[in-house]
């Protein structure tokens, strides 16, 4: 999962960032509204973190004219609380909304949930045969033994769940599971595709040879 | 006792007083007049009688026979001309009455007519010797007239009941009283006392009642006014008073009212809208406390992850430390408290030390710093003094370009002290200059922590101002840089000793 932070307080912004790569993510960053709807428009995010005041663009500009071409979501962030806030930031194509200050706790929980119903899903476990996915809970069990994964191979199992039964290419996982700062060597997919390959067992992932992969 | 206590009620009791003391002014006195009238035609129609009496009395008959309403004031004596011809006519028709014999008197038949019950209207006489004894009496008279007392006036008219009796002593000493009784006039007196008290009663009921339509009209905006006041009481600010005629006095009370309302509305907003904003200003410090401290805990850490945590929580502490210390600035000057305490000082020194607590922040920027200064003594407070010289000159630095520059001057004009701190900088757009002196205004609408600034600096630097009787005002053309001009007033002239 690929989420970009917009937010120009820097030292709110490194500690969002910090903790949201602690929980697996992985996280892009822009301290400006001009930035981070260059990086908006550029990617294919699985979530956007909004700050409503932002210097050069605005919070609700970067918003209105990342909607003309995207359907990234987004949450946004923002010092005021007035209803007739919220209702702006929903009406202008926020999908959720939180006053500062926050719960790091609740803004996991969101992004959860926004980055789950965009992938069409309305519950946290998701189900593949024995293999139960808990997103809530980051932990992957198989006929109720919890098995031990990395970050980095749960947040693939993760992302091939959510898309289920579609063939997920090379090029999108890289784009969703590495943020702008890893140095990733190409054949690293492949390490962590055998490395689960071996904890799942071997018929849970699926190689289209040329396209990608796929859990069916 | 609310009844009492209500102006229209006292103004009603007032008009209705008024009037009743008006009405009953002039029934009474109407009254009067017409019974005094009627009084005296009975009186002049007995005092002709006793004229006809006292001339029997000497001999002598009156004229003929005339319905005593139709006789002219002026009496036969006044028309000479006219009394031989009528006394040959008369006097071989009427018997030349017996003279008066000690205890006798007669009447000629046509004046003993006007003393007759069926003609004679209910005249009735009697007349007595000096020394008491009744000489003669009329058919009509009552049986009870008393022999009257003598009065200083030798004839006198008196009320006995319902009689009018008309007294004459003549000068040798006989008595006449004619007298007739009134019970008619008396009723018709009391008939018109009737009618003229039912026509002011009448009056009354009307003019308490149009009283009482203008008092409520003219009191109605009072009841406009005092419900929309209840509802502003009640919270609800945006009333208003209804005022259709702005030209009486109650219209002219609303309007001010009015005023005031949308004063007081205006800075309600302004406080909410303060308020609102001191604690948006708050919130994001406050996050990053937050944010920090909630990851910093969720797992064990190295040391120096704790140490950066520790110091982004410092940072964003200081920031609010900042924050509240202008807002309670802001509440000192709003509330009058900062405003005392002023003493003479050098604006120059005052701005000479600012500058040079300023200059590391202005190499570091690479910003020109130039002042020019001229002794200048001013009255004031001079650490607020210096508070707005550190303000004006560090949002020039700040809002400048490298290399540019930004010039101090201080100087006293002919009747003004000036400060102008001017910079070459990026300048301030045209349609944020209105708003720059507001509070948390910022023509960049993004925070700017980095900086330390907290959208209060020109407010405060403004109150201070304001508190020394001075004013500020900017100039400024967008790329090229913008000047601020503060003008204090000329320290009083040192006194003569």
């Amino acid at each position: 999962m690929r989420i970009l932070v917009i937010e120009d307080e820097t030292d709110l912004l490194a500690s969002l960032v910090k903790a949201l790569r602690e929980e697996g993510y992985a996280v892009d960053s822009a301290s400006d509204g001009e930035e981070g709807l260059y990086k908006a428009q550029s990617w294919d995010y699985d979530a956007l973190v909004l700050d409503v005041m932002l210097p050069r663009i605005d919070g609700w500009s970067v918003l209105e004219r990342l909607r003309q071409t995207k359907k990234t979501p987004v949450l946004m962030l923002t010092a005021r609380d007035a209803a007739r806030d919220r209702v702006r930031g929903l009406d202008s194509g926020a999908d959720d909304y939180m006053v500062k200050p926050f719960d790091l706790e609740e803004l996991f929980a969101r992004l959860r949930a926004l980055i789950r119903r965009a992938a069409g899903q309305t519950n946290n476990q998701i189900e593949i045969g024995e293999l139960v996915i808990d997103t809530a809970a980051r932990r992957v069990t198989c006929a109720g033994h919890t098995i031990a994964l990395t970050a980095r191979e749960y947040v693939l199992v993760e992302f091939l769940a959510l898309h289920r039964g579609t063939v997920v290419t090379r090029s999108t996982l890289y784009e969703h599971l590495f943020d702008e700062d890893d140095d990733t060597m190409s054949n690293l997919l492949d390490v962590h595709v055998s490395n689960l390959r071996k904890k799942l067992g071997a018929a849970c992932i699926t190689t289209h040879r040329g396209h990608g992969y796929c859990i069916l | 006792m609310k009844f009492f206590h209500s102006i229209r009620w006292r103004l009603q009791l007032w008009h209705g007083m008024l009037l009743v003391m008006v009405l009953s002014g002039f029934g009474f006195t109407a009254w009067r007049l017409q019974r005094s009238t009627q009084l005296q035609r009975v009186d002049q129609d007995l005092e002709r009688r006793v004229a006809v009496v006292a001339g029997a009395m000497r001999g002598n008959p009156s004229a003929p026979p005339r319905p005593p309403q139709d006789r002219p004031e002026d009496p036969p004596q006044d028309r000479p001309q006219d009394r031989p011809r009528l006394r040959e006519r008369e006097r071989p028709q009427t018997p030349r009455p017996p003279p008066v014999t000690g205890t006798e008197m007669h009447l000629a038949a046509h004046d003993e007519n006007l003393f007759e019950e069926a003609a004679g209207g209910g005249f009735y006489y009697a007349a007595w010797l000096p020394d008491g004894r009744e000489i003669s009496r009329s058919s009509t008279a009552p049986a009870d007239v008393p022999y009257p007392p003598r009065g200083d006036d030798p004839s006198a008219a008196r009320l006995r009941g319902n009689l009018r009796e008309y007294v004459r002593f003549m000068a040798t000493g006989e008595c006449i009283l004619v007298g007739r009784d009134i019970r008619d006039e008396v009723a018709a007196s009391r008939r018109f006392a009737w009618i003229l008290g039912a026509a002011g009663g009448a009056v009354l009921l009307l003019g308490l009642a149009g009283g009482a339509w203008v008092s409520s009209r003219a009191l109605r905006p009072l009841a406009n006014i005092s419900s929309a006041a209840a509802k502003i009481a009640a919270g609800d600010l945006s009333q208003r008073i209804d005022t259709p005629d702005s030209r009486s006095e109650l219209g002219t009370l609303a309007e001010v009212l009015n005023d005031t309302f949308t004063r007081l509305q205006a800075s309600f907003v302004r406080q909410a809208q303060f308020t609102a904003d001191a604690s948006h200003e708050l919130r994001t410090p406050l996050s990053v406390v937050l944010t920090q401290t909630q990851s910093a805990l969720s797992r064990e850490r190295p040391a120096a992850e704790y140490r950066d945590s520790l110091a982004a929580c410092q940072r964003a502490a200081q920031r609010m430390r900042r924050l509240i210390e202008s807002l309670l600035t802001l509440a000192r000057f709003d509330s009058g408290e900062a405003a005392a305490d002023h003493q003479p000082c050098e604006l120059d020194q005052i701005a000479r030390d600012a500058i040079e607590l300023l200059r590391p922040l202005a190499d570091q920027q690479q910003v020109h710093l130039d002042a020019d200064l001229k002794a200048t003594s001013c009255t004031g407070h001079p650490e607020q003094l210096g508070q707005v010289v550190t303000n004006l000159v560090s949002n020039a630095i700040s809002h400048n370009r490298t290399g540019g520059s930004v010039r101090v001057t201080v100087a006293a004009a002919a009747d003004a002290i000036l400060l102008s701190v001017s910079d070459d900088g990026e300048g301030i757009a045209p349609q944020d200059i209105p708003h720059i002196f507001e509070r948390f205004y910022r023509a960049d609408q993004a925070r700017s922590g980095s900086h330390g600034r907290s959208g209060l600096g020109l407010a405060i630097t403004q109150a201070i101002i304001s508190a020394h009787h001075g004013t500020i005002a900017v100039s400024s053309v967008p790329g090229s840089g913008s000047s601020f001009t503060v003008r204090l007033p000329l320290p009083p002239p040192p006194s003569e000793n």
